[in-house]
C-alpha cells in the first residue's frame, strides 16, 4: 500500500446541545437529550502519497479542520475508515503524533515563554530526536530562514508571522513523514506568506514531507500544490490537479467598484444594465463585486459600461476568491 | 538527491516511562522558572507579595484562635499544627497543577487542541506548562509553623515519627490535588464550571480546622463527599493523637492514591472525549 493517508467515506458529526441557563440548567444539560446534529464532514474519500502537497480548500465552516483534527487523532469519525501511515490515528494517537506535524495558523504550540531554541530543545527529548538528525535540521533551517534572530527570541515577544513560521519550524524537527498545516498563512501580510510558502516548497522538497495545507486563500494553494481538493459544507466538491481548475478560473476576474449612491440601489440596477455581459453581481454593505468572464468580455468594457451611468469612488481588481471558484463549480463551469 | 526518511528508524523511539518523563518535567520547569526570573521585577514584587500574604494568613489565624486556650478539645498550638499541615499539603496542587485554572479557558477558545499533537501524555503535557513558583512560599511558612508546633508540643523528633508525617502530608497532598484535578476537569462536560474549581480551593480552608468543630452534616460531607478531612486532619491524628487512631486515617494513604488515580482518569476522559470546538 502506497498510501501515507487513505479516507474512505469519513464522516464526522456533532451532538450540539441545546443548552439550558444558571445552575439548574447545567445540571440539566449533563442528562439533556436535547441535542442537535451537526454534520461537520459528510462521507468523504481521499488518498494521498508520500510526499504530495494537498491544498484543502473550502469556505469557513467546510469541515477543514474538522477533517484535519481527525486525521491527527484528536477526534474519532463517527463513521467511515481513516487510516494515516498504516494506522488508526484515534485509537493510536500517540504512536501516530510522533509521525506527523501539526500547525494551527494563530495558536502556537511552542512554550509562550521560551525563547525558540528552547522549545526546540524540549521537542528533541519529547520526539527523542537523536543528537545528529536534530543538528542536521537545524543546519537545513539555517540555510532557508534567518534563524539567528529566530532562536533566541522568547515566542511570546515574536511577530505573528515569526510565530507561524518558527511554529512550522518547529512541527518540521523531528522529521514526520507528514505535516498539516491548518491555515498558517491567516492574518499575514503578503511579503510574509510568500516567505512561508516558499518554506513549506523547500521543507516538502528536501524532506519528501507529505503536506496538507488548508486554506481559503486561493493564493496559497496556487503557489504550493499540485493537486486540490476543495471541500463545501462538508462534501468533498473537487479533487484533481490545480491545472486543471486554473484553466477556469484564470480566466475570471472580479472587478469591485465602490458607487458613489446607494450600493443596493446601484447593484440592482447594475444586474439589468449589464445583462449582454453574462457577469455574475453581489454586493455586501460598500463594494459591489462583478466576476467577469474575461473569455467573454474585457474588463475594461465592463468597467465603462459602468461608469457610463453610475459616478465610482473606488475599484480593484481581485483575482478570483475561492467562495467564487465553488459557486463556479456548482453552476458547472468546471467538471471535476 | 531526495532525502526520502520519516521514521523508519520508529524501532529507536523508547518506550516512554517515568524517567522520560521526570527528565522532561524537570527540564521544563528549569526553562519556565528561568523566563520567569528573567523579568526580575516581577518575579521581586510577586516574592514580596507571597511574603505579605501568608503573614496576613497567619496574623488572622493568630486572632482568631490566640483568644482560646482551647476548641473542642484542641489546644492553640494543635490548631496551629494542622494549619501548618495544611499550607503543606496544598503546595503541590499549587505548584504543580497550577494550569488546571486555566483548562476551562482552554477548553472553551478550542485551544486545548494543542496539547493533543505531542507523542506524550495529555494531562502531563497539559500540567507540565506551568509550575506556580508562589506555592514554594507558602510551602516554607507551612514548614514553619509545624516545626513550632511540633516544639512546642513536645512531640519527640523520632525517625518512625517523621516517617508518619511524611505519609500523612503526601496522603492529604493527594487528596488536595485529586480534588483540584477532578474540579478542573469537570470543564470538558459543565459549560460553567468554574464554580467547581472555586468550591475546591475554598475547601482547603476548611481543611485546617479539626472536623470535630463543624456540625454533623458538614462533618458527613467533610468526610465522605468532598475528602476535606483527608487534606490535614486524618492524617495529622498520627501525630496528635496516637492512641486514638481511627480507621479512616490508616486507610487514607491508599484512599488518596486511590482519588488521585480516580481524578487523573477522569480527566484523560474528558480530553479524549473533548471535541475541539471553538475552532
Ligand atoms: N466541536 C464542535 N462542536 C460542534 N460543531 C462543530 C465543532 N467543530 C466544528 N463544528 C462545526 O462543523 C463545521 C465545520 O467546522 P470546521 O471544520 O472548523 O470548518 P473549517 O475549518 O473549514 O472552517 C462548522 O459548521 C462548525 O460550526
Ligand atoms: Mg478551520
Amino acid at each position: 500500500m502506497n498510501n501515507i493517508i487513505e479516507l474512505k467515506n469519513v464522516t464526522k458529526e456533532f451532538k450540539v446541545l441545546n443548552r439550558h441557563e444558571g445552575l439548574k440548567g447545567c445540571i440539566k444539560d449533563l442528562f439533556s437529550r436535547d441535542y442537535k446534529i451537526v454534520r461537520a464532514v459528510d462521507n468523504i474519500d481521499l488518498e494521498v502519497t508520500q510526499g504530495e502537497i494537498i491544498g484543502f480548500l473550502g469556505q469557513n465552516g467546510a469541515g477543514k479542520s474538522t477533517t484535519i483534527k481527525m486525521m491527527t487523532g484528536v477526534l474519532e469519525p463517527s463513521s467511515g475508515n481513516l487510516i494515516i501511515n498504516n494506522r488508526i490515528p484515534y485509537t493510536d494517537r500517540t504512536k501516530n503524533s510522533q509521525e506527523i506535524g501539526v500547525v494551527f495558523g494563530q495558536r502556537t504550540q511552542l512554550w509562550w515563554s521560551l525563547p525558540l531554541v528552547e522549545s526546540f530543545k524540549l521537542l528533541k527529548d519529547i520526539y527523542q530526536i537523536s543528537d545528529e538528525n536534530y543538528n542536521e535540521m537545524l543546519e537545513l533551517y539555517g540555510s532557508m530562514v534567518d534563524i539567528e534572530t529566530l532562536l533566541h527570541k522568547p515566542v511570546r515577544q515574536m511577530s505573528l508571522g515569526q510565530r507561524t513560521l518558527s511554529d512550522i519550524l518547529a512541527a518540521f524537527l523531528h522529521n514526520p513523514k507528514v505535516v498539516f498545516l491548518d491555515e498558517p498563512t491567516i492574518g499575514l501580510d503578503v511579503a510574509m506568506k510568500s516567505k512561508i510558502r516558499e518554506l513549506i516548497l523547500e521543507l516538502n522538497r528536501k524532506k519528501n514531507t507529505t503536506v496538507i495545507l488548508t486554506s481559503h486563500d486561493m493564493g496559497d494553494v496556487d503557489a504550493l500544490c499540485q493537486r486540490i481538493v476543495i471541500i463545501d459544507k462538508g462534501n468533498l466538491l473537487y479533487d484533481n490537479e490545480i491545472s486543471h481548475l486554473k484553466h477556469f478560473f484564470g480566466i475570471y476576474r472580479t472587478l469591485k467598484i465602490r458607487p458613489r449612491e446607494n450600493v443596493i440601489e446601484v447593484a440592482n440596477k447594475l444586474k439589468d444594465e449589464l445583462y449582454a455581459f453574462e457577469v455574475s453581481i453581489t454586493n455586501d454593505d460598500t463594494w459591489i463585486s462583478i466576476l467577469v468572464n474575461e473569455e467573454k468580455n474585457r474588463i475594461m468594457k465592463v468597467l465603462e459600461a459602468v461608469q457610463e451611468t453610475h459616478a465610482i469612488k473606488d475599484m480593484q481588481l481581485k483575482e478570483i476568491s475561492t467562495e467564487d471558484v465553488i459557486k463556479k463549480i456548482y453552476e458547472g463551469g468546471v467538471r471535476n | 538527491m531526495k532525502n526520502v526518511t520519516g521514521n523508519e528508524s520508529g524501532a529507536a523511539i523508547k518506550r516512554r516511562g517515568l524517567v522520560f518523563y521526570t527528565k522532561i518535567y524537570f527540564k521544563i520547569i528549569a526553562q519556565d522558572i528561568k523566563s520567569k526570573m528573567s523579568y526580575r521585577a516581577d518575579f521581586i514584587i510577586s516574592t514580596i507579595g507571597i511574603i505579605a500574604t501568608n503573614i496576613a494568613g497567619f496574623i488572622a489565624f493568630i486572632i482568631m484562635f490566640g483568644k482560646f486556650p482551647s476548641i473542642n478539645g484542641w489546644s492553640y498550638y494543635e490548631i496551629l499544627f494542622l494549619y501548618g499541615f495544611s499550607l503543606i499539603s496544598i503546595t503541590p496542587t499549587q505548584c504543580l497543577l497550577d494550569n488546571n485554572w486555566s483548562l476551562r479557558r482552554y477548553v472553551y477558545d478550542g485551544d486545548f487542541v494543542k496539547y493533543c499533537f505531542r507523542p506524550i501524555n495529555v494531562w502531563f503535557y497539559y500540567v507540565s506548562e506551568v509550575f506556580d513558583v508562589k506555592g514554594l512560599g507558602q510551602l516554607v511558612f507551612g514548614i514553619g509553623a509545624l516545626v513550632y508546633a511540633w516544639i512546642k508540643l513536645a512531640i519527640p523528633v523520632e525517625f518512625l515519627l517523621i516517617m508518619k508525617i511524611i505519609v500523612a502530608l503526601v496522603t492529604a497532598s493527594l487528596f488536595m490535588m485529586a480534588l483540584q484535578n477532578a474540579a478542573a476537569a469537570s470543564c470538558f462536560w459543565i459549560q460553567n464550571s468554574f464554580w467547581l474549581l472555586d468550591i475546591s480551593l475554598k475547601m482547603k480552608d476548611y481543611a485546617k480546622y479539626p472536623i470535630t468543630i463543624f456540625n454533623d452534616v458538614f462533618r458527613f460531607i467533610f468526610t465522605f463527599i468532598l475528602p476535606v478531612a483527608f487534606m490535614a486532619y486524618y492524617p495529622s491524628l498520627v501525630i496528635l493523637r496516637p492512641d486514638n487512631v481511627p480507621v479512616l486515617t490508616w486507610l487514607s494513604p491508599v484512599l488518596g492514591v486511590a482519588a488521585f488515580y480516580g481524578s487523573y482518569k477522569l480527566w484523560m476522559k474528558g480530553a479524549s472525549k473533548y471535541d475541539g470546538s471553538g475552532s
